[in-house]
């Protein structure tokens, strides 16, 4: 107890409640940073999440298509001339639209977002899609997104009763014969997967020659980056030849650009982040504030400013610390519920984590600094 | 020629606190209100010197320069070997930090037991280990008499009580000059009747030497020299 930590501890834990009241505040920075900057990634990463899928090496995409969820159609024949080369090894089409599917429990339509892929060269990281691939063959058989929200019906509860589900997608009779777990997005509220057949049969408008996504799997050992330059020319104006990461690099950029997620959610960190400083000032600026005579004492008895602040920035620090921990609890509960309530996924990272703790030390430091200037400014000759 | 008839006193016997033709105003121009006029004053090691005198005569102005919590302006002023009007800052804290100051008021850390106040002053002495600055401050808070009390919050105790903590803990690190300012202010006769004596036999102890202002009558028996304090001059030494 023989330091400046442990008379600042005395003093914070002298008045619990005081101390409950302030540690509170730190929790709802806390907090608050963590959900927002979450749901800030997860918003980012959901959006994104079908690019990340991707496992081909190189993707084909119209000139045009600044968004996978908002693409334009390239020539299929394009795709087909890559396999000429000794690099490539498979390619294979992808077909994304929109579609009305009927919610027959209430019998409204919603919009649910349906994916043509081959199940024998998926290249996309669908688990227990392709197992399918038999099923999936069979007319007006779908695929049901299981984390799709809920304004579709109880689509899970009467796959699980029924094992099947009949019902009506762009006014076509369908068969839902099995559910994945995949994950939605801003961008969209559910997906069904089929085969390129059946979507076709959902869109017959759409030319089958016509598609979104080419995916291009490369030999073993070949230079992705190298390769997309030496296929460019075979595709000619008409198509774009990028790498993975090159794919979801622009999906994300695309995201920045259009959706304010950024300035929405890093407005809600920083309003945490205002919070917890106001309270910390003001518990701070309050101990200062009654223990003036004291402290102007302490300096007459030759305790230097330098003492004063480590006093007031242990506090700091200390509030800190018990504010973060709970804080970070509650985040990790409100990820949860989030996830239940919206089906996007929320994690935590090191990153954030470790983000927010510097932020939350900080936020008390800085409140500590200006709070310590009052008794740096007491005359300890007044105290006589 | 004479030679001076000052010599420099050896180390040992020199003046714990040695003011000489000390001058000190408050405010500039038009409002400039002198307080101090050309003070002299001499106290040795071991010394216990009361400083009396009607309010407002410039007392507590005197101890404040003498504590080094006011800037110098005119006149010299020794204290703890240091000389104030060439000091700086640092000095000034280090100088302060030898020194055991007692207050009208007793300005005890609310939030701090009665022991912890006294242990304070060693985070000034980091030297001094954790151990022996709790057993020390224990030790100082019997000899007030309030060993029972070490582990009370100054809320829980008397007026007298909690001078006579102030008291253990201006002393607790053995300074070399106490300073007190009508320590007796806040007390009944009695209580501060005993805080004097307290504070003058642990001062005597430690051959610390005390100057305390006081208007207080029934406590001027204890000093040796009584110093009387008029219109910022010294009337009678």
């Amino acid at each position: 107890m023989n330091s400046a930590l442990g008379v600042a501890w005395q003093q914070l834990s002298h008045q619990r409640v005081k101390l409950v009241a302030a540690a509170a505040g730190v929790v709802v920075a806390v907090m608050l940073m963590l959900v927002q900057l979450g749901i800030r990634t997860g918003a980012m990463e959901s959006s994104v999440s079908f690019s990340r899928r991707i496992n081909s090496d190189l993707v084909v995409v119209s000139p045009r298509t600044k968004s996978i969820f908002r693409s334009a159609q390239f020539p299929r024949r394009l795709l087909y001339r890559l396999p000429s080369d000794r690099d490539v090894q498979t390619v294979s089409e992808v077909y994304i639209s929109l579609a009305q599917w009927k919610n027959k429990w209430e019998s409204i339509e919603h919009p649910i977002s349906v994916y043509g892929i081959d199940p024998s060269r998926a290249m996309l990281e669908l688990p227990g899609f392709s197992h399918q691939a038999t099923t999936l063959q069979l007319a007006d058989h779908l695929i049901f997104d299981s984390l799709s929200r809920t304004n579709y019906g109880p689509v899970n509860d009467a796959l699980r009763r029924q094992g099947t589900l009949e019902t009506e997608v762009n006014g076509r009779r369908v068969k839902v014969f099995d559910s994945i777990a995949v994950g939605i997005s801003i961008n969209t509220d559910g997906n069904l997967y089929c085969s390129p057949t059946n979507f076709l049969r959902l869109f017959p408008d759409r030319p089958p020659g016509s598609i979104d996504l080419g995916l291009v799997k490369l030999a073993a050992g070949a230079d992705a980056d190298a390769v997309a330059k030496r296929l460019q020319p075979l595709l000619g104006a008409e198509a774009r030849i990028v790498t993975r990461q090159a794919l979801v690099d622009a999906e994300i950029a695309y995201v920045r650009e259009t959706a304010p997620i950024d300035f929405i959610f890093g407005m809600g960190a920083l309003v945490g982040f205002f919070i917890g400083f106001v309270v910390v000032y003001q518990i701070l600026y309050t101990e200062v504030a009654n223990h003036l005579p004291q402290l102007a004492t302490m300096k007459a008895m030759g305790f230097t400013d330098g003492y004063l602040l480590r006093l007031v920035l242990w506090q700091a620090l200390i509030l800190a610390a018990l504010g973060y921990l709970p804080g970070f609890a509650l985040a990790i509960g409100l990820y949860e519920v989030a996830e239940k309530q919206i089906q996007m996924q929320f994690s935590m990272t090191w990153e954030r984590a470790l983000g927010v703790w510097i932020a939350t030390l900080s936020m008390c430091a800085i409140s500590a600094l200006i709070a310590v200037r009052k008794a740096w400014a007491a005359d300890p000759a007044d105290v006589f | 020629m004479t030679p001076p008839l000052a010599t420099p006193a050896p180390r040992l016997n020199a003046a714990v606190i040695e003011a000489s033709h000390l001058n000190f105003a408050f405010g500039t121009g038009e409002l400039k209100r002198q307080i101090l006029f050309d003070v002299q004053l001499r106290i040795m090691p071991g010394e216990v010197v009361l400083l009396t005198g009607p309010s407002g005569g410039g007392k507590t102005t005197l101890l404040t320069l003498i504590a080094a919590l006011r800037t110098m302006q005119d006149g010299e002023l020794t204290v703890l070997g240091c000389r104030l009007q060439e000091a700086r800052s640092s000095q000034l804290v280090r100088l302060r930090s030898a020194i055991g100051f007692i207050f009208q008021q007793h300005n005890l850390l609310g939030f701090l037991t009665a022991r912890r106040n006294v242990e304070l002053m060693f985070q000034l002495h980091p030297h001094v280990s954790a151990q022996e600055a709790r057993a020390r401050s224990i030790q100082i808070l019997r000899q007030v008499g309030l060993g029972e009390r070490a582990d009370y919050y100054p809320a829980s105790l008397s007026g007298g009580q909690k001078q006579r903590v102030a008291i253990a803990r201006a002393l607790v690190c053995q300074p070399k000059l106490v300073l007190a300012d009508e320590p007796t202010a806040a007390l009944d006769s009695q209580s501060g009747r005993e805080v004097v004596n307290l504070l003058v036999n642990l001062a005597r102890e430690t051959g610390s030497p005390v100057l305390m202002v006081t208007h207080d009558a029934r406590v001027l028996d204890v000093a040796d020299r009584i110093i009387r304090f008029e219109d910022g001059r010294i009337v009678q030494s």
